[in-house]
This record gives C-alpha cells, structure tokens and sequence, in this order.
C-alpha cells in the first residue's frame, strides 16, 4: 500500500527548514505532491510560500531535509544541491510571483528560450548551421506555436512582453515554463494583478496544462476563491511551518487555519 | 514668467556650474611646482580671442555661452513636445528607410566598397598605419568586448589582458620574448593567428570558470584585480616577458604557400586588408551567434539570470563562452598589433586600454555589432586627430577627462549608444518603465 | 632550496624588525579602514560599489597637501603648531572630499536612480567618474607627479621609542585620527537619527521610504560621510607618502579589498578589513621576490580575487543579509 503511494508521488518533500542568519523561513516542511493533481500551497503574507518555491526549485538551498523529484522515466532526484537549471532540465518548471519575462526579447523569442535544448555547447552549431541546428531551430519553433496558440497569444507572437496586458503577460510566463516541456509546473501567484475576467481565464488554463499537457500542477495563490475552485488538495504554511493539509472543504473547516489565515479573509469578503 | 521662476534659475545655475567645468578642462593645465591654482586661474582669467573678432577673458567667454545655452533651453522647454514631434517627423523618412532591408543591403555594400578602395586614397603611410593601428585593432577589441558586455552584459574591465595573450604569445613564438621558445626554429607571425586566439580563448576559459559566479560589480573588481596582477606579474618577470622594456623585435608575417610567397612589411596596407578581412570574419560570426539560440541565453542571463535558470539555461557555462568568444576577437587584435607595431610591452595592455574599450562598445552601443563598429571609428579618428593636432590647448594626457565625461553623459542620456541595438533599447526602455524621462528633465532634477 | 632561502630570509626579516612592520601596518591599515568605509557605506544605501571613491580620496588628500604647503611654505611645523596643521588638514581633506563625494552623487547616480537605470549603467558612469576626476587632477597638478605637503613634522620625527622600535609621530597621529573618525562615524550610523536613516535605506529601500525616510537626501548624507573619512585619509596618508593623481585606483582597490573582506555594508566589518589590509601588505614585504615591492601589490590583488571568489560574503559576512 505504501510502496503504492509512492510510486504515485512526482515530488516529496521531506522535513526542509530553511534559515537565512537567524530567521527561519522554514521550519520541518514536508509536502508530498501526487502525479497529476493540482495542488495548491496557502497561507499568509510571510508564511514562507515563496520560500518553500524557491527551495523545491533550486533558488534556494535548504540547511535540512530532502526534495525528491520522481520523473516518470527517470530515477528518482535529489533536488537539494542542485543547480536551478538541472532542476529545470530534469522536468520542474516554474513562474515568478512578480513577472520576470525578457524585456529585450518579443513574445515568440520569450517561448523559445524555454523551447530550446541548453545541455549542449552548440557553438559549432550556431555557426555553420549544419541540418541538425536546422531541425533543431524547426522543432523549437514548432513547440513555440503550439503554446501560443495554448495559451491564447498567437496574434501578440512579435509584440514584446510589456506591451502586453497583465493578464496575457501571465500567459506568457505559464507557456515559457511549459516550454522546457515539464512534468510538474510551479506557479507563483499566477493570477496575481489581474482583474476578475483574467482571473477566470487564467483558473480555466491552470486546468487545461494538468488536462490537455498532463502537467501535475503546484500553486500558490492569494485569491482564495481561485485556489478553491482549482485546488484538488491544500497545503496551509503559517510561520514557516505546515499547519493544515487536505482537501479545499477539509481546509476550509479546519479551525487552526480559520484561526491562522482564513479568519481574516473571511471578515475582508464580508465586509 | 517662466523664465525667471525658480525653476528656470536654478537650471541656470546648473548650467553655469556645468560651463565652468567645461573652462577648466579646456584649459590651463596647471604644473606641479606652481600654486594649486594656477591652471584654474588661467582657465577663467587668461584672454582669449572670440572668434576673431574681439579678445576677453575666458570667464567671460563661458558665461555668456552658458546663458546663451541657458536661454535656449528655456525657450525650448515650453515647445519641448511640439519641437520634438517635428524632429520625429523629420526623422521618420530616414529610419523608415534605414530599417529597410535593401537600403541597410546598400549601405553595407558601399562601406565595403569604400573599405576596399581606402588605401588607393591615403597615399601617406603614416595615416595608413594610424588607420590599422588606431581603428582597425580597435574596431577587433570592441567586437570582442561587445560579446562580453553588450550580449551577455558582464562588465569586464579587464579586456586589455586578450589583447596581451594574443600579442605576447605572437612575440614568444616568434622568438622575440627571453622565454625559451617552443620550439627549435620560430614560427612564422602568419601560423600565429589561430595559435593566439586560441590562447585567448583558453585564457579566456580559465579566467572565466572561477570568475563568473560573481554578480556584477563584484566581477567588474575581480577582473580589474587579475589585470593588475597580470601587469605586475609582467612587468617584474622579466626573464620571461622583456618586463617593462618589453619584447626584442617581432618579425613580421610572411605567408609561404610555395606557390605563392607573401611578405607582410613596413608598408602597412597589407596589414590593412588582413585586418579588414578579420574584421569582416568576426562580424558574420558574431552576427549569427547572437541570431542564434546562444544569442537569445545570452540575453536571457544579462537580463534576469533567475528566470534563465528556471528555464534550463546554465548561466556560467554561457558567461564562460562569452569570454571565450571575446577573447578570440581581442586575442587577434593583439596578434595583429604585435606584427604590426614590431614589438610588445605592458604599456600597451593597461587598463586604461580596458576603458578605452570599453568606451567605444558603449558609445557605438550595447549590443550593436554595426554600432560598436562605428563607434570604434569616430572615436578612434577623434582621438587620433587631437593626439596628432593638438587643438584649441588639447594636450595628449587629457583624453581621459573627455572619456570620463563621455561616459557619464552617455549613460545619462543615451544609454544604449549612438546606434542602439534592437534589443537592448528595448531592455533600456522597459528599465525606464512607463515614464519617459526626458533629458531636459535630467538636466534640471525635475522630478518626472 | 632558493625557494626555501627566500622563505627563512622573509622570517628572518620580520623576526628582527616586527615592530617596525607593525606600526608600518597599523598606519596603513589606519588609512584604508577609513576609505574602506566609505565602500561599504554606499553599498549599503545604493547596492553598488562605488568605482569613484578612490578618487574622492584623492581630492581630498590634495586639498590637505596643498593647505599645509600654503600655510607652512619652507618652515617646518612645532609643537601645538603641528597638531592644528594636522586638524586643519584632516578638516580641509573632509570637507573637500564630501563636496567631491556629492558631486559625484549628483552627476553620475542621481540621474540614473531617477530612471531606474540597470546597474550596468551605474558602473559604467562611476567608472567614468573616476576617469573624469583622475584626468583633471592630473591637468591641475601634473600627471604621476607626487607633491608632499608641508613639513607639519620634522621629517623621520621619533615620538617614543617602544621594545627598542622607534615609532614615528606620523604613525601615532595617523591611527589616534582614524580611531576617533571610525569612532564617531560608528556612532552616527548606529545612534543618531540620520544613521538609522541610512540603515533603513540599506535594509530595504521602499519600504523605508514609505516610512517617511527621504531617500535622496539619505544618500547624500551617505556619500558626505563616506567621503569626509576618505577625504582625511587622504591627507594622513599624504603626511607619509605624498599625493599623486593616480594615487585612488591603486589605494581605492586595498580599500575595497578591505570592505569586501570585512563584508560589504558592514561597517565594522569595513575597518577590521583595513586593518588586516594594512598590516598584510606591510609583513609582505619581505617576502617579495628580488626585493620587488611589486610582489606585495600582487598578494594584496590576489586576496581580493581569492576572498571575491571563495567566500564573497567577506569573512564577517554581510551585515544587510544580501544574496550573494
């Protein structure tokens, strides 16, 4: 049975504290993410959502604990001491919370880079393009217009990233991570400063990469209608720790996270 | 009235503070045996001729243009919009055109042809020599350096240290340096050329894997930190490199294809045509590495290293070819230097020559092949032309003063240089956020 | 074995003449503290290193030399006489380094704050900065001339005589002055109003200035401090060495070893890093190949490349707490 559950798991995150001088911003962390669910990490401001990001992405490099990407034909990887890049390689891709797409590049070029293979040298390659720099060109280019038209931005494909609205820049990010082709995708606020029409927009998309792509999906997100409309399971992190883990209706009953998070939020919408 | 609100005056002001300023660089240079303030004193108080046509004091001179400047501004400030919308207009032909295509095809075919023809018209070696020497190795290092700081924006100011490898790996295998040769009879200058770059660019690797970790500025120090120590370590090995007197003469190239015996000597318009033919070479290899998906990482890391790496892109290993890239190109400058100039010493690789460099790829702009080509030649051509006349008081050491100013004023007002690449204006533009800052606006500290 | 020999010699030398190297050191050390920082207070507030500094430096040292020459002219200073020269040049150095410091702020960063220019321009314009003022220095009072300031004390003037080491006034004025300064400058930034101004800003910028905290003038006040000790380092160090046009590059860069030793935007950090600096570059001396002090150049710039790259955090690490 357990031996069951594992071989499920695409991430497993075991007991990760993460300190930088004397502030712990997190504190025994596990997580455990199934392979195609869409699961979703609250929590306050502060509560150490982003860290917990950056940890399982390589940014960051937790002092303990262990992170375990299970790839589906690939052994099982150890993400702590990994390079960002390696953990991008090996299949966990991820957006920002504030987004950080190539101003210098337009929206195609912004796809692309995600597209290409960056494991070799290549330099010959980029030189004499020989028919294998030519097929390698095509394919990228290829991925490049499928996304576009995934994620809606076909006709902005030459614009560059800031003259485009929130809401389509936020579509960009999600096709640049998708691009890498990943099996599990991390989003940070994805629908954060977007209006209510793109908030809905974006919610139907998240759903459509873990439907149509077969991407297991991790979120955080701020806006709680979102997350419980998306959200198969919830991970609730106060002061750096898990306080509460289960599915939206669990969570949404939980008094500790009532007490810790949501009580506030509560008043907000009644107010 | 606008014009003496306080606003207004306190531009004056700022004006005049700039005016004076500009006095003192053009003029008096003082002495170290005289008062401290002898050249300033001359700067404002010795009497000058204007234009011809009456003689005062140079304090005078600068004031009234200062106001005369002053005046300008205020009564182009209020048709500010109006002005610079006939400008755009006025411009919007002849970019329309230069954005074209065929019209950039043209271009570039007569600037060939003109390269070509060039020493059919400079008949004196002297000019011909300065061109190879003064613009033609400088157009090499600022390719190179534009690979370095304008693709992947690393900023290194120890460029210099690839013109030294190339240059004094030409000398030791040619048999010039007191290190004992490589091999039994000295190499031809010509078999130099890859063995140099290649020299370079390995240096280039090697200076570059433990280096490049660092962030920006920290990587600014660090390579200003290994070319002092490369100097020093030449200057005081002298059993090895000559130290500060330098080589012993370097030969110059001479191509023996059997057939064909090709003597490169005192003439330098051989020279010329090797240099443009490399010139040319490393302009389509840049090119087509920055159009690759090379180009696009480069972009990628100079702008958001994060983001790089959360899509797969190593950031090193790209910094590292950066400067391996580079390198080639300043490698090649010092190979071509070194044949030419007939000998090699550390007065030749300063920093200094970093800056010197460095200036050209910002003035031509960031990131703009065909701009970093162009500005390597005005400014290059000026320099040459107040080092050998020596205009208005102009004296040789004072270049760096204008160069240090340049700097400053480029990145205030046109930081993506005189022709901006495409993607780095954009990059420039999107730092600006949606506020246009105006240089008007600068100038005076308004707050935008 | 001539390796050898020239190991055992360099002991030797340091053995009979310890003292000697340790007061050479400590009065070096004493000087780059105080450029030291100035580094790091900037890089504090703006996040960037400030390339122009040494130059700032530079500027004031000038000002000290050439008003104890104006004042002085043959003579040679006594007594109480020597010791308001000394104030006189430290205030002079201060005052005309913190103008030169804000010049500078104005001309090469403000203009890019106000446009949020990417870093790569604030590096470039410093650099340009440091150019300019070198260059002009260099027309007003000759290129790679070195000008001495007045007498203040008797040239070689013994003040006392310690484990049979003779110490030499100028040591003694030159780490008294930078104790004080280091001092003062300690408590300003962490005791007074304007200190926690600046520490504010170097924490994190945006937020303080929603907190009221006036951004632009933090800054300056910034760069007055930084550039007050400079510009009275630049005079301790002329009573020794003179002041040369060029002089900011090659002391600008022990001073930024220092600061990054010390870990950058740490104060403290700063002046322990000089300290060390100082008394580095003096114990070298003997280990420099052929007797060329060159060598000792090249240890110094190979411990700023060797800290940069093995822990650039500095050995007390950094006080904001930045990622590396």
């Amino acid at each position: 049975m357990s031996d069951q559950v594992t071989t499920d798991l695409i991430i497993r995150a075991e007991k990760l504290t993460l300190r930088f001088g004397g502030v712990v911003s997190l504190r025994d962390v596990s997580i455990d993410m199934r392979r195609g669910e869409i699961l979703a990490v609250i929590g306050p401001n502060g509560a150490g959502k982003t860290s917990l990001f950056n940890s399982l992405s390589g940014v960051y490099q937790p002092q303990e604990g262990s992170i375990t990407f299970m790839a589906r034909d690939a052994a099982p990887l150890s993400v702590i001491g990994k390079k960002a890049h390696q953990i991008a390689q090996a299949g966990v891709s991820r957006t920002f919370q504030a987004s950080r797409l190539f101003s210098a590049l337009n929206v195609f070029e912004n796809i692309k880079i995600g597209a290409e293979d960056h494991r070799g040298i290549g330099l010959v390659g980029a030189l004499v393009k020989g028919p294998g720099t030519r097929r390698g060109e095509h394919q990228s280019d290829e991925v490049v217009i499928k996304l576009l038209e995934f994620v809606g931005l076909t006709r902005e494909a030459n614009l560059i990233a800031s003259q485009l609205s929130y809401g389509a820049r936020r579509r960009l990010e999600i096709a640049r991570a998708l691009a890498t082709d990943p099996e599990v995708i991390l989003l940070d606020e994805p629908a954060a400063g977007t209006n209510p029409s793109e908030k809905l927009e974006l919610a139907e998309l998240i759903r459509r990469v873990r439907d149509e792509r077969g991407v297991s999906v991790l979120l955080i997100e701020h806006d709680m209608k979102l997350v419980m409309s998306l959200a198969e399971r919830l991970y609730v992190l106060n002061f750096g720790s898990v306080i509460a883990e289960g599915s939206p209706a669990d969570v949404r009953a939980n008094p500790v996270v009532i007490d810790a998070y949501l009580g506030s939020s509560h008043e907000e919408t009644k107010a | 009235m606008t014009m003496f609100s306080p606003a207004n005056l306190k531009r004056l002001f700022l004006i005049l503070v700039i005016t004076a300023v500009v006095a003192v660089m053009t003029g008096t240079p003082g002495s170290s045996t005289a008062s401290p303030t002898t050249g300033v004193h001359g700067s404002f108080l010795e009497r000058v001729s204007w234009f011809g046509l009456f003689v005062a004091p140079r304090w005078l001179l600068f004031t009234t243009l200062g106001v005369i400047v002053w005046l300008v501004v205020s009564l182009y400030r209020p048709r500010a919009r109006s002005i610079r919308r006939g400008i755009d207009t006025a411009l919007a032909l002849p970019k329309a055109l230069a954005t074209k295509r065929s019209t950039r095809v043209a271009l570039m075919l007569v600037a060939l042809v003109v390269v070509i023809f060039l020493p059919k018209f400079v008949h004196e070696s002297f000019w011909m020599y300065l061109i190879v020497e003064q613009i033609g190795v400088w157009i090499l290092l600022a390719l190179g350096l534009n690979v370095v700081v304008g693709f992947a924006g690393l900023l290194d100011l120890g460029f210099a240290a690839f013109y030294a490898i190339g240059a004094y790996t030409t000398a030791w295998l040619t048999g010039a340096l007191p290190a004992p040769a490589l091999f039994h009879h000295p190499i031809p200058t010509l078999w130099v050329i890859p063995i140099g770059i290649l020299a370079a660019m390995i240096f280039g690797v090697l200076l570059g894997t433990p280096t490049l970790r660092l962030r920006g500025d920290y990587l600014a120090i660090v390579t200003l930190g290994f070319a002092l120590i490369i100097d020093d370590f030449v200057e005081t090995q002298s059993g090895v490199t000559g130290g500060g007197v330098g080589s012993a003469p370097v030969p110059h190239p001479a191509l023996n294809l059997g057939f064909w015996h090709f003597h490169w000597g005192i003439t330098p318009t051989p020279y010329y045509y090797l240099c443009l033919v490399f010139i040319i070479v490393f302009i389509i290899v840049f090119t087509s590495l920055e159009r690759s998906r090379i180009g696009r990482a480069w972009v990628a890391i100079r702008e958001d290293e994060v983001a790089a790496e959360s899509v797969g892109i190593n950031p090193l290993k790209y910094k590292v070819m950066a400067f391996a890239v580079g390198a080639a190109s300043g490698g090649f400058g010092g190979v071509m230097s070194a044949g030419l100039v007939g000998i090699v010493n550390p007065g030749l690789f300063t920093f200094q020559i970093s800056v010197n460099v460095l200036v050209l790829v910002i003035f031509g702009g960031m990131g703009s092949i065909w701009g970093v080509a162009l500005g390597a030649i005005v400014i290059q051509t000026a320099t040459s032309y107040l080092d050998n006349y020596q205009p208005w008081g102009y004296q040789i050491n004072d270049l760096y003063m204008y160069i240090g100013a340049l700097l400053i004023i480029m990145m205030i007002f046109r930081p993506a240089g005189l022709l901006p690449s495409r993607r780095r204006a954009r990059e420039f533009a999107a730092a600006k956020g949606d506020e246009q800052v105006h240089t008007d606006e600068v100038l005076t500290g308004d707050q935008p | 074995m001539g390796f050898e020999h020239f190991w055992l010699s360099g002991f030797d030398q340091i053995h009979t003449a310890f003292w000697t190297y340790l007061a050479v050191g400590l009065q070096n050390g004493a000087v780059y503290a105080m450029i030291a920082v100035g580094y790091t207070l900037v890089y504090g507030v703006l996040g960037l290193i400030n390339f122009a500094h040494g130059e700032v430096f530079m500027c004031g040292g000038f000002a000290g030399v050439f008003l104890t020459r104006d004042i002085l002219g043959d003579r040679t200073g006594t007594g109480w006489g020597s010791v308001a020269l000394v104030l006189a040049g430290i205030a002079i150095g201060a005052l005309v380094s913190a103008l030169v410091a804000i010049g500078v702020e104005q001309a090469a960063y403000r203009p890019l704050r106000r446009r949020h220019a990417p870093k790569l321009a604030f590096l470039i314009s410093a650099i340009g900065a440091s150019y300019f003022l070198q260059t002009l220095a260099g027309k007003e009072f000759g290129y790679g001339v070195n000008i001495f300031p007045g007498q203040v004390f008797e040239p070689g003037q013994v003040m006392f005589t310690l484990f049979g080491t003779t110490i030499h006034t100028i040591t003694v004025v030159s780490i008294i002055a930078a104790i004080v300064m280091l001092v003062v400058a300690d408590r300003i930034v962490r005791a007074t109003r304007l200190g926690r101004g600046i520490r504010a800003v170097s924490q994190d910028a945006e937020t303080s200035s929603l907190m009221g905290v006036n951004i632009d003038r933090t800054i300056t006040i910034t760069f007055i401090l930084g550039g007050a000790l400079a510009g009275a380092a630049g005079f301790l160090y002329s009573l020794q060495s003179g002041m040369v046009q060029n002089a900011g590059t090659e002391i600008g860069i022990y001073a930024f070893t220092a600061a990054v030793l010390g870990g950058i935007g740490n104060l403290r950090g700063a002046a322990l890093g000089g300290l060390f600096i100082g008394l580095f570059g003096s114990f070298s001396v003997p280990f420099a190949f052929e007797g060329n002090v060159q060598w000792t150049e090249i240890y110094t710039f190979l411990i700023l490349v060797l800290v940069l790259i093995i822990r650039p955090t500095g050995i007390l690490g950094e006080r904001s707490g930045r990622t590396a």
